[in-house]
């Protein structure tokens, strides 16, 4: 007897139990119920087969809005809870079930066109295609019969048939949809002989890179660029074979949400250009971060080689910007690798930089702010600042004895008292339930492409009617210009406008505010009247509260919320030395000459030629950082490169100066300054949870300002520039050029 | 023996005593004292045929009948003091190696004109500034920057 065989004895012996020894011995079994009818009838139905629960696909919830309006489906024989009007893909879905689909996509209409997901219903002669077939109660489908599985394959084939054979040199490669699913319904060999369909590639601008052969008609660019992104650039010319998505005529799409288009594209006809031929997606090493280039805090995935970002795509927060990011955001990260500081230098008296080391730096700005009065220091935030590093910056110039400490955007004069007065109190998702909208002196468009996205689907959805006072601008909504300045609002205000009846007939009024509007003298009184309205329309109730400020900057809302008030409006112009951490949009006429300017920030944009002392600081994708979006909500960055040349942390660089200066901060690790952000501002450290402000304007004094006549300015002049970063961007530059509008 | 002396003589008469010295310098004569190698490979070329001179000046030589067979090709390095195999370039190699009867020379003629690089003898433990290093290499003069950003550059004054 050979080892094999006692192993297979061994083995025999432990996995068959005797029971089970019949089942395996091929034996002819005689179907006694089919001989004996009444006995097959008077056999119950089939027990629901004992299955294991299954997960729902990607998280997938169920909402009953109403309970009675559940209906229930079998999804290969196991029962799912639905809620009345949901398709039979989405049935699928909560039953963990993952259909392929090409067409299909869950934030935009259904148009059913790929035939990838088609199912078997029982009763039904034909498989049905899932996305677009509503359940219906005690529907049976079938996702895993040999008919479904036949139909996709021959669906899949005819995509196939077209589709070029270019993977390998395909930017999507990797992570396309058309590769995914041909490896469970592709054949290994095509039957197709002639010659494939070829499509002129169209040119969609700088961002989205086109390679229409392989495209597969799937509609999904076409309908988001008219839902979502709400321009009417893209569009299927031609039937049959001669079927093409393109721009009617030739022309660039301008749309602030472009970018997007590449990622829901199933296949690699829609690709990212900067992006073409740089990297593999399987190279990138993803770290899960937050955007700083506008207020929003959209959520977005940093793909890095090695020392470089290589491209950011956006991470799923249906709170905040869903699963869309702006083109800013998305397409800005090549600055990140462009007029970089990398050492600190010192402005010799020649008038020429010399890089120094650190110590040399720290010791001459630590000597210079000992020789100036307490009250001639001045520190200015920038816009991409994180919280921890205002913290510090604050905490060490109140150590100086100074307390002019502000940050950029927020205005001359700031109302950090009360926190409802500077952040979105609806919050971005909130929005979805407004009915009315009053936008004063702010354009979402290009200020917070993600909030105006959250209003377009507002009013697409529910027919919601916005008003609009600011300069004639061009939001992808319809919209009512009621006035440029802020008369209007006054009129609004007294009930004499017509659009006043409107908002007072709203169910949830919601107004909106622009951070524009901080830079103004008479920013009280505006407030003021804007309040009235707000009181008027019921804006803020116990149950909804519509008064919202749409903030311009990733750091205005954590300044805001350590209080980064400067104590005179004048403190600039009477400086002797500031302290400008990555503050570039200050106005350098008004430092006086002999102020000794230390610049601190990452790229050489604006301050530094203005500065005594650089001292180069990490970027956001380099750092970790706490920011606080528009809406109030705390998030953090996390770093995703390593640190350029000699720059450090921002917080760090001010701790270190402090110890030069003999002014130790008493923190000299990250969670040692939360903790003391902690005490200032608590909603700091509560990450990713939109903390409500508590008190409502009503407890604000009377303002005692007068209006002024002067209309509302745009806030943000160029969408694609707007900071240190997205200026030093090739791609951002190209996009100004071509894409905004003049 | 008597046919060496009597060919050094004549070249004595010759040239002169002087430049008959310097001859044997340059030959490598005095080397010999100090270096076996080179002294067995003079006394072996006493009587043997020059069959060619590379570019280098490397000669080689052959000579049947009292020489071992397998042994009966050899060069005579051009360099006197550091020389190694490497010396010796590809096209004679064969024939020092009995790998093929035809000479350098032969198979020069047969060398394609549009390729093939210069030889070099290998200078590995010669010192670094000879040796080859990479494009990442510290000691590569012209060392590729890995740098993945462009830095600030202070141009106003």
């Amino acid at each position: 007897m050979g080892l094999g065989s006692i192993a297979s004895r061994a083995l025999r012996s432990n996995t068959l139990r005797p029971g089970h020894t019949n089942l395996l011995r091929r034996s002819i079994v005689t179907t006694t119920e089919l001989r004996n009818a009444e006995a097959a009838q008077a056999q119950p139905e089939t027990p629901p087969p004992d299955l294991p629960p299954r997960t729902p696909v990607a998280g997938a919830r169920v909402h009953f809005p109403n309970p009675e309006d559940a209906i229930e489906v079998f999804v290969d024989g196991y029962p799912v809870k639905i809620p009345k009007g949901m398709t039979v893909l989405q049935a699928c879905e909560i039953a963990g079930v993952d259909i392929p689909r090409f067409c299909y996509h869950s934030r935009l209409s259904i148009a059913g066109n790929c035939r990838m997901c088609l199912v078997e219903v029982e009763k039904s002669p034909k498989p049905v295609a899932s996305c677009a077939m509503p359940a219906l109660p005690g529907m049976k489908i079938k996702t895993d019969t040999p008919l479904a599985k036949k139909a996709r394959e021959g669906v899949m084939e005819f995509l196939l048939m077209n589709h070029p054979l270019d993977c390998p040199i395909c930017d999507q490669g990797g992570e396309c949809d058309l590769q995914d699913q041909s490896m469970a319904f592709g054949s290994d060999r095509g039957r197709f002989t002639e010659t494939k369909r070829s499509v002129v590639d169209k040119n969609l601008g700088p961002l989205v890179k086109t390679v229409m052969t392989r495209c597969i008609q799937c509609t999904r660019c076409v309908r988001f660029a008219t839902e979502i992104a709400g321009v009417q650039d893209l569009g299927m010319l031609g039937r049959g074979s001669g079927e093409e998505i393109g721009t009617y005529v030739e022309k660039l799409m301008t749309s602030e949400l472009s970018g997007n288009v590449i990622d829901i594209c199933p296949v690699g006809a829609l690709t990212s250009k900067p992006f073409a031929f740089k990297a593999r997606n399987w190279e990138l090493k993803g770290t899960e971060s937050i955007d700083v280039t506008d207020a929003v805090g959209s959520n977005i995935r940093i793909d890095s080689r090695g020392p470089e970002v290589m491209r950011v795509v956006p991470r799923l927060n249906e709170d905040i910007n869903e699963e869309w990011i702006s083109d800013k955001t998305r397409f800005f990260y090549d600055g990140l690798k462009r007029q970089r500081l990398n050492d600190p230098m010192i402005r010799g008296p020649d008038g020429r930089f010399k890089a120094v080391s650190w110590r040399d730096a720290l010791a001459v700005v630590a000597e210079v702010i000992h020789q100036v009065k307490a009250d001639e220091i001045v520190g200015v935030a920038g816009k991409l600042s994180d919280a921890e590093s205002m913290m510090a910056l604050k905490d060490f110039l109140n150590k100086m004895g100074s307390n002019n400490v502000l940050c950029e955007g927020n205005g001359p004069n700031p109302n950090a008292d009360l926190r409802s007065g500077y952040i979105m109190n609806t919050s971005i998702s909130g929005l979805e339930n407004a009915d009315v909208f009053l936008l004063v002196g702010t354009q979402p468009r290009v200020e917070a492409a993600m909030v105006n996205a959250r209003i377009r689907k507002t009013v697409r959805a529910t027919q919601a009617k916005v008003g609009y006072v600011g300069p004639a601008t061009d939001l992808n909504y319809d919209h009512e210009h009621l006035g440029t300045g802020p008369q209007t609002l006054s009129e609004i205000a007294k009930g004499s406008h017509p659009f006043s009846s409107t908002l007072m007939n709203a169910k949830n009024p919601c107004i909106i505010v622009g951070a524009g509007i901080f830079e103004r003298d008479d920013k009280d009184a505006i407030f003021s009247v804007v309040e009235a309205i707000a009181e008027r329309a019921k804006a803020v109730r116990p149950d909804w509260n519509g008064m919202n400020v749409l903030l311009l900057n990733a750091a205005q809302a954590a300044a805001l919320d350590l209080g980064l008030v400067p104590e005179s409006d004048k403190g600039i112009e009477s400086s002797k030395f500031i302290y400008l951490m990555g503050a570039d949009d200050v106005n350098l006429e008004k430092i006086p000459e002999d102020a000794f300017v230390v610049y601190q920030g990452h790229h050489g944009d604006r301050s530094v030629y203005r500065a005594n002392v650089i001292l180069p600081a990490s970027a956001f994708s380099e750092k970790e950082g706490t920011y606080v979006n528009t809406e109030g909500c705390a998030q953090t960055t996390v770093p995703a490169v390593p640190t350029v040349g000699d720059a450090r942390d921002d917080w760090k660089i001010v701790r270190a100066l402090s110890e030069v200066a003999g002014v130790i901060l008493p923190y000299d690790s990250l969670s040692a300054i939360r903790s003391r952000m902690k005490t200032v501002a608590p909603n700091l450290v509560n990450v990713d949870e939109r903390e409500p402000a508590t008190f409502s304007y009503s407890l604000k004094p009377e303002s005692q300002q007068k209006i002024s006549t002067t209309p509302f300015k745009a806030a943000v002049e160029n969408f694609y520039m707007t900071d240190p970063i997205t200026r030093a961007s090739k791609v951002m530059a190209q996009c100004s050029a071509l894409l905004s509008k003049k | 023996m008597a046919g060496v002396v009597r060919n050094a003589l004549k070249s004595i008469r010759e040239k002169g005593l002087r430049n008959f010295f310097g001859e044997l310098k340059e030959e490598g004569y005095l080397k010999c004292l100090l270096d076996g190698n080179l002294l067995q490979t003079k006394m072996q070329n006493i009587g043997a045929t020059l069959v060619g001179i590379d570019k280098f000046g490397n000669k080689y030589y052959e000579k049947f009948g009292d020489t071992q067979y397998g042994r009966h090709r050899w060069v005579e390095y051009a360099s006197k003091d550091r020389y190694n195999a490497s010396q010796v370039p590809p096209e004679w190699h064969g024939w020092l190696h009995f790998i093929t009867d035809h000479t350098g020379d032969e198979l020069l003629l047969l060398k394609p004109s549009r390729y093939g690089v210069e030889h070099r003898e290998n200078l590995s433990g010669e010192g670094d500034e000879y040796i080859y290093h990479s494009k990442g290499h510290s000691l590569n003069p012209g060392q590729r920057d890995w740098t993945r950003y462009q830095p600030w550059k202070p141009t106003k004054a």
